[in-house]
């Protein structure tokens, strides 16, 4: 399952949910401003604290911001 | 794969306030009208907390204005794809052509309302720190700086508005220009009355420090040519910004600063191409002028549509 590590007020986070909504990619959603265990998984994954929009789908390989060609290769579009 | 052909009367490039406008005006005129959007929809303002001087609100997010007009927009036919990257356009020809990453547009008219881009702070450590305590967004990456100590680079409307967006996360934050503040005087009075602000005007950042993220800079007084280090946790810049005309340079006639020459109608050196907005050589830049060249230049494109149909 793709994550998507947001907060409710970054206009890129929405964007790169909108993005994923468009090429029909079910996704989760977790708010770091939210979700302190969601805040920390982030945080381990990317070495950054509030770093977003952050999608993952292995907790592993990650991509920041809004970045069309790399979530395309994440998420084998 | 090849690329699939489709044909609108108007492709409008950017949808900031300007493009939006553009857009509602041209779809209300029942033109097949396409905006092109591959940054935020919204613009420049998509980031704005708190807007004060667009008239018939007194106090509206950049997120909620858009948004509604960018419903008004699509409710009258507009389709706005924010996902395609335009690689050529080729304006000086009939029907104009506008190439995407995906897709081949011809078109009748064109308006052009790309915009302008944030500058980015011009020193070497900015590609180390970027993400790692420089940033460009407040709205995303505030909330990161709670009891932090934030530096807002920059004396414009922009500046003097994301360091009072920003005081709510920050136990300190400095308000760093090189010259002289230009933001209107109600924005700079609110922000001068906090007591966790500290402003710096006629000093420059001459460097960034930090062992994996920013940890503090040196700074310039040029006044009294004192040079020192203070502790920042991050930095906001907001020094400016560049059009986006780059795609249009070939063709387009654009003054030494890189925007679109064109007059109060909005017309371009070529028939059916028009420019609204930011993007714009004119003296006055604001969210109300860029309204107000959406609508000119979409009542123009219309009247050149119809011309060509004769």
């Amino acid at each position: 399952m793709v994550k998507v590590y947001t907060i409710q007020s970054c206009p890129w986070c929405a964007k790169v949910k909108k993005y994923l909504k468009s090429k029909d990619v079910e996704f989760e959603e977790l708010d770091i401003e939210k979700d302190a265990a969601a805040r920390e998984a982030c945080k381990k994954l990317t070495g950054m604290d509030y770093a977003v929009p952050v999608t993952t789908i292995d907790n592993e390989n990650f991509v920041m911001d809004y970045d069309k060609e790399a979530l395309d290769k994440l998420v084998c579009l | 794969m090849e690329k699939k052909a489709f044909h609108k009367d108007i492709v409008i490039i950017g949808a900031g306030m300007a493009g939006l406008t553009a857009a509602l005006y041209a779809g209300r005129m029942n033109l097949s009208t396409l905006v092109l959007e591959n940054g935020l929809v919204g613009g420049q303002i998509a980031n704005a907390v708190s807007i004060e001087n667009y008239p018939g609100f007194e106090s509206i997010s950049g997120g909620e204005l858009i948004a509604t007009l960018q419903s008004q927009a699509e409710n009258f036919g507009a389709v706005i794809d924010e996902f395609d990257t335009i690689v050529k356009v080729t304006l000086n020809a009939t029907p104009k052509i506008i190439e995407t990453e995906e897709k081949i547009y011809t078109c009748d008219a064109v308006i052009i309302a790309s915009g302008m881009n944030r500058r980015k702070l011009p020193l070497p450590e900015e590609k180390i720190f970027a993400g790692r305590g420089v940033h460009y967004c407040e709205m995303c990456d505030g909330h990161a700086y709670q009891d932090k100590i934030i530096a807002v680079m920059g004396g414009g409307n922009a500046a003097v508005d994301a360091a009072n967006f920003l005081t709510k996360y920050a136990k300190k934050l400095y308000l760093i220009h090189r010259s002289e503040l230009r933001a209107d005087e109600v924005s700079q009075k609110r922000l001068r009355q906090n007591k966790k602000v500290e402003v710096l005007l006629q000093t420059e950042i001459k460097k960034l420090h930090g062992n994996g993220r920013l940890e503090s800079i040196d700074i310039f007084d040029k006044i009294s040519g004192e040079e020192k280090n203070i502790f920042v946790d991050g930095i906001f810049v907001n020094i400016g910004v560049t059009p986006n005309t780059q795609l249009f340079s070939d063709e387009i006639n654009l003054n030494p600063n890189g925007r679109i020459i064109a007059g109060e109608d909005c017309r371009t050196n070529i028939a059916g191409v028009f420019a609204a907005g930011d993007v714009r050589e004119k003296e006055i830049r604001q969210l109300t002028t860029a309204a107000s060249d959406g609508t000119t230049a979409a009542l123009l494109a219309e009247k050149f549509i119809r011309s060509l149909n004769r």
